[in-house]
């Protein structure tokens, strides 16, 4: 599938903070490992986002320390034991935080991004 | 979820997390063979994209809510792990270590069951002695008025020495105890273990306390003694206590005593002539040593006054000062020999540390480069050196434990205390602190000049030539430290043990070897009686001398350097009477003809006491030569007169009839000072007073074989007179030298054990270094021969460097001496602190140890393959 393509040319680096609003997210279409949550952040985001192993597995463990995700472990269809986290109420929780978090950002950013002439504020 | 902090626990997480990432990789891989890409190509990309697996763990790890306390672990372990890795190096940093703190635990513990060992009363600091000038006792009046005049103390008390005959039973023991009036057991803020103390309204009782150590021995322990009746001096006393089992009293002179009576003063109370006393005083709270000083320097004042000659120079000395006073010199001496080899032992671990902090270089760049911040390398670094402290300090524990035995075991008899020797659990643990401080000390060191370096050169291959010669001029100061510690610990067990021999080449004056002292005693017995006992001891002496293998035998009331010293007033016939307190004192000697032929103490002019000297006959003296020297300087003291009883306007006098070579009296090695020997016939006191202080007598017997295979037959022949006599203090003459010197020894064995330590210790450190720096320059000495340099060049060159660093540390070390050592001054017999042929000997003994230390590196960097040391590193 990434036959000679060259897929981290240009990835995006993810701002702080939202790495956790994007595991939470991809958990909600159901429990996964941590190489499923890197593919499924990169497939989502069109190979636009690219999850450093270095962040992804210090998030999982704090999320779970801080009781966001669950983990257990299961057999992979290959037979591959592996851990798999999934979403817990406390976790959906702090989604929805996370994501109106993100959203009153997004508004701002654009806010400022969209504006076609410099505020006015009594400069000339 | 709480912080899981149990060791499996951790385990498992960290399988986890291992088993999680290799899931993340087998699983990556597989996707790109999926993909198409050959199983190498999946591999590496999966790798590749993975990133540092190490930094991934790492991170990780760090979200796992790690206490300070798990991080220190891990430190722990991997500081472990490293120390398994280079078993020699930490085997020998360990060794080093447990070295120092094995020797010092051990000596520290034995110093402290001999000489320190706590006194166990209450509050002891507060506790005082008042003496005459410090050491004379004191006569009942002055008690009484000191007692009633001064403002500072809350109690005072008085013992006397009171030597008891327990003749109920089956053997007649002479046993030491003390007279006290009923302040002293309270003031000491003690309990009996059974029974109770006496009362202020019992000192005219029969009543007596025992020591644990009396009642184990002589009554098994019995727990129904309390209330039993005892024959002491032929009179019946009550017991009505024991003393717990470490109980000491007092803890300086009579410290033997294992029996506690009341002492009755008061027939006493206006005596100010016998001085018999010794007065212990607790002082007020709040109450300065100062303070109770004046307070006693204004009352005795005014009662010398109004008493001439009977309160001069009272003295107040605090009860600690008086117990350890004598040997606090030798006490630090030993504790700064103990301080100069652990600094040593640190000194060489901290070399080693450097050394490898150094050939560390590229691991401790390395783990900066991969963003372990500096605090945690130094973290890492010093929880390393804390392990090896640690590590150190435990087998410091056992081998001092080890050392412990050892020494107890082989210790002569002459170390009395030796057996209650323990491994003092204070002791152990300052020592541990004390590692686990240098540890920390010299870790430090290479930590932070490890985490300065910078990152870029040490990466590179063989550079970071700056911080390597920084840390080898270190490490070479370091050494150089040791040897002049090891010079300062020679030189002071070489004047220690010069000392001890020239105080065993002493001459006492008389020959100790082949002579055999017991002591009898009549007290409580029916040849108390008057006229009895110069009968009695003419016998004893007969009989003596019939036996086989005795050559000869004598008598006198006490012998020696072991016997108590009697300092009697004499007036010298002719000349003006002295004023109250001012005459001069000889040690009052009484004997029996033959005395000084067995003692081979040589009569000088005139002749012995003889037979005839009786109570009836003109009274007879030797004198020794001192006495005879400064009271008739260029006369013949034959024939002159001295008196030593009877009113100062009716003095007894006894006319001079021999000079007798000076002898040592009481200490050995003491300047003589007057002694006189009187005839025993013709001592009343000895012969016809009843009180214990004067009836016993004791016998010396000179023998051409081992006079302690003596002892059975005196004693028969001595019960065979009767059999109620306790015979006593058995011992040889040579014991009572050997006991005479040993503190001597003991110190001059302690001091050369701590310096043979520390110069093997100077040693291994020289070596190291030179090995160290021979290995680090292989490559160039590699070079140098390959270019045809001598191989004798090469040694030279390596030798010369390890002796520079031996003679600068040796050169420091002897400055240091001699200011040092002039501290020792007094603990120091027929030798003088700056004594060359010592400082000569230490110092090439300890060159010559360098020497050897260097040239085992240097021979092996003369045999250097050059081709193999240009090939590789």
């Amino acid at each position: 599938m990434l036959k000679n393509r060259e897929p981290y040319r240009d990835p995006i680096e993810l701002l702080q903070g939202t790495l956790d609003l994007l595991v939470l997210q991809t958990l909600t279409w159901g429990p996964r490992h941590g190489y499923g949550i890197t593919q499924a952040i990169r497939a989502s985001s069109r190979d636009a986002l690219q999850v450093d192993t270095g962040s992804l597995y210090p998030a999982l463990h704090r999320l779970e320390r801080e009781g966001a995700v669950a983990s257990e472990w299961a057999v992979s269809e290959n037979r591959q034991r592996v851990k798999v986290y999934r979403l817990t109420a406390a976790g959906r929780r702090r989604l929805v935080s996370e994501r109106s978090r993100w959203e009153r950002i997004l508004e701002a950013m654009a806010g400022v991004l969209d504006a076609t002439k410099a505020p006015a504020t009594g400069e000339a | 979820m709480a912080p899981r902090l149990a060791w499996f626990g951790r385990r498992r997480r960290e399988r986890e997390l291992d088993e999680e990432i290799a899931a993340h990789l087998a699983m990556a891989e597989a996707d790109r063979r999926a993909a198409g890409q050959t199983p190498s190509e999946a591999a590496a990309g999966a790798r590749r994209d993975f990133g540092s697996e190490e930094l991934v763990r790492e991170a990780t790890r760090a979200q796992w809510g790690l206490g300070g306390l798990e991080r220190f672990l891990q430190d722990v372990r991997y500081g472990a792990r490293l120390l398994r890795r280079s078993p020699a190096f930490s085997a020998v940093a360990i060794l080093t270590l447990a070295l120092g703190i094995g020797a010092n635990t051990a000596i520290l513990s034995v110093v402290e069951a001999i000489l320190l060992k706590p006194l166990g009363y209450a509050d002891p600091e507060r506790l005082v002695v008042l003496l005459h000038r410090g050491y004379n006792p004191v006569a009942p009046a002055n008690f009484f008025d000191w007692k009633a005049q001064t403002r500072s103390f809350e109690s005072m008390g008085a013992a006397e020495l009171w030597s008891a005959n327990l003749t109920s039973g089956n053997d007649p023991e002479k046993l030491t105890g003390l007279r006290m009036t009923p302040e002293i057991f309270p003031m000491l803020g003690i309990s009996p273990r059974l029974g109770r103390f006496f009362g202020a309204s019992e000192t005219r009782e029969r009543v007596v306390l025992l020591s644990y150590g009396l009642w184990q021995r002589r009554f098994g322990g019995d727990p129904a003694i309390l209330g039993r009746t005892l024959t002491l001096n032929g009179e019946p006393f009550t017991v009505i206590g024991v003393m717990p089992p470490d109980f000491v009293f007092p803890p300086f002179w009579a410290s033997e005593a294992e029996m506690w009576t009341p002492l009755d003063l008061s027939a006493k109370t206006s005596n100010r002539e016998g001085q018999s006393l010794r007065i212990f005083a607790r002082r007020r709270r709040g109450v300065s040593l100062e303070a109770a000083r004046r307070d006693v320097a204004v009352v005795t004042a005014a009662l010398e006054r109004e008493f001439p000659g009977t309160n001069r120079d009272v003295r107040v000395i605090a009860l600690q000062e008086k117990v350890v006073g004598d040997v606090r010199l030798a006490l630090l001496v030993l504790l700064g020999a103990v301080g100069l080899v652990l600094l040593i032992a640190c000194a060489n671990v901290a070399n080693m540390l450097l050394a490898r902090a150094s050939a560390r270089h590229r691991e401790i760049a390395l783990r900066a480069a991969l963003g372990a911040s500096r605090g945690r390398t130094i973290r890492q670094l010093l929880t390393e050196s804390l392990l090896l402290g640690f590590a150190g300090g435990l087998a410091g524990a056992a081998l001092g434990a080890a050392m412990l035995r050892l020494l107890v075991s082989a210790a002569p008899a002459w170390m009395p205390r030796i057996s209650d020797a323990r491994l003092d659990p204070s002791v152990l643990a300052a020592t541990f602190l004390l590692a686990l401080l240098c540890g920390a000390a010299f870790g430090l060191a290479p930590a932070l000049q490890s985490s300065r370096l910078n990152l870029q050169p040490a990466l590179k291959e063989g550079a970071s030539t700056g911080t390597r010669l920084e840390s080898a001029r270190l490490r070479r100061l370091f050494v150089a430290a040791e040897v002049a510690l090891a010079i300062v610990l020679l030189v002071g067990s070489g004047l220690m043990i010069r000392s001890f021999v020239a105080l065993r080449a002493a001459d006492p004056g008389f020959d100790p070897r082949g002579v055999l002292s017991l002591e009898v005693s009549v007290t409580g017995t029916a040849h108390a009686e008057p006229g009895r006992r110069a009968i009695l001891y003419r016998e004893i002496l007969e009989r003596f001398r019939t036996l086989p293998g005795v050559r000869s035998a004598g008598a006198i009331n006490h012998i020696p350097i072991d016997g108590d010293i009697w300092g009697f007033p004499y007036l010298v016939e002719g000349r003006p009477l002295p004023r109250p307190g001012e005459a001069p004192t000889a040690t009052y000697r009484a004997v029996l003809p033959g005395y000084f032929a067995t003692m081979r103490l040589p009569i000088l002019r005139g002749r012995d006491v003889a037979p005839t000297d009786t109570l009836g006959a003109p009274g007879v003296v030797l004198v020794n030569e001192f006495l005879a020297r400064h009271t008739w300087p260029g006369e013949d003291p034959i024939g002159k007169r001295l008196s030593f009883d009877g009113p100062d306007d009716h003095p007894i006098w006894v006319t001079v009839i021999g000079v007798v070579r000076d002898a040592f009296r009481g200490e050995w090695g003491q300047a003589p000072e007057d002694e006189a020997y009187l005839s025993f016939l013709q001592r009343s006191q000895l012969l016809e007073s009843t009180g214990p202080q004067a009836a016993y007598i004791t016998y010396v017997v000179r023998t051409d074989g081992d006079p302690t295979a003596l002892a059975p037959s005196l004693r028969s022949a001595v019960r065979s007179i009767d059999r109620t006599l306790p015979v006593s203090a058995i011992q040889s003459m040579t014991r009572v030298v050997d006991e005479a010197t040993a503190s001597s020894r003991f110190q001059a064995f302690l001091l050369a054990a701590f310096a043979a330590s520390a110069a093997l210790l100077a040693a291994v450190g020289i070596y190291g270094v030179m090995s160290y720096a021979v290995s680090q320059r292989t490559r160039e000495i590699g070079v140098r021969l390959a270019v045809g340099a001598d191989p004798g060049a090469i040694r030279r060159m390596v030798v010369g460097q390890g002796m520079t660093m031996a003679a600068a540390g040796a050169a420091a070390g002897l400055v240091s001496a001699l200011a040092l050592t002039r501290l020792m001054g007094t603990l120091l017999y027929g030798v003088r602190p700056g004594d060359p042929a010592t400082y000569v000997a230490v110092t090439l003994a300890l060159l010559g140890v360098a020497l050897a230390a260097s040239w085992l590196p240097a021979l092996r960097a003369s045999r250097v393959d050059p081709m193999r040391a240009l090939r590789g590193e």
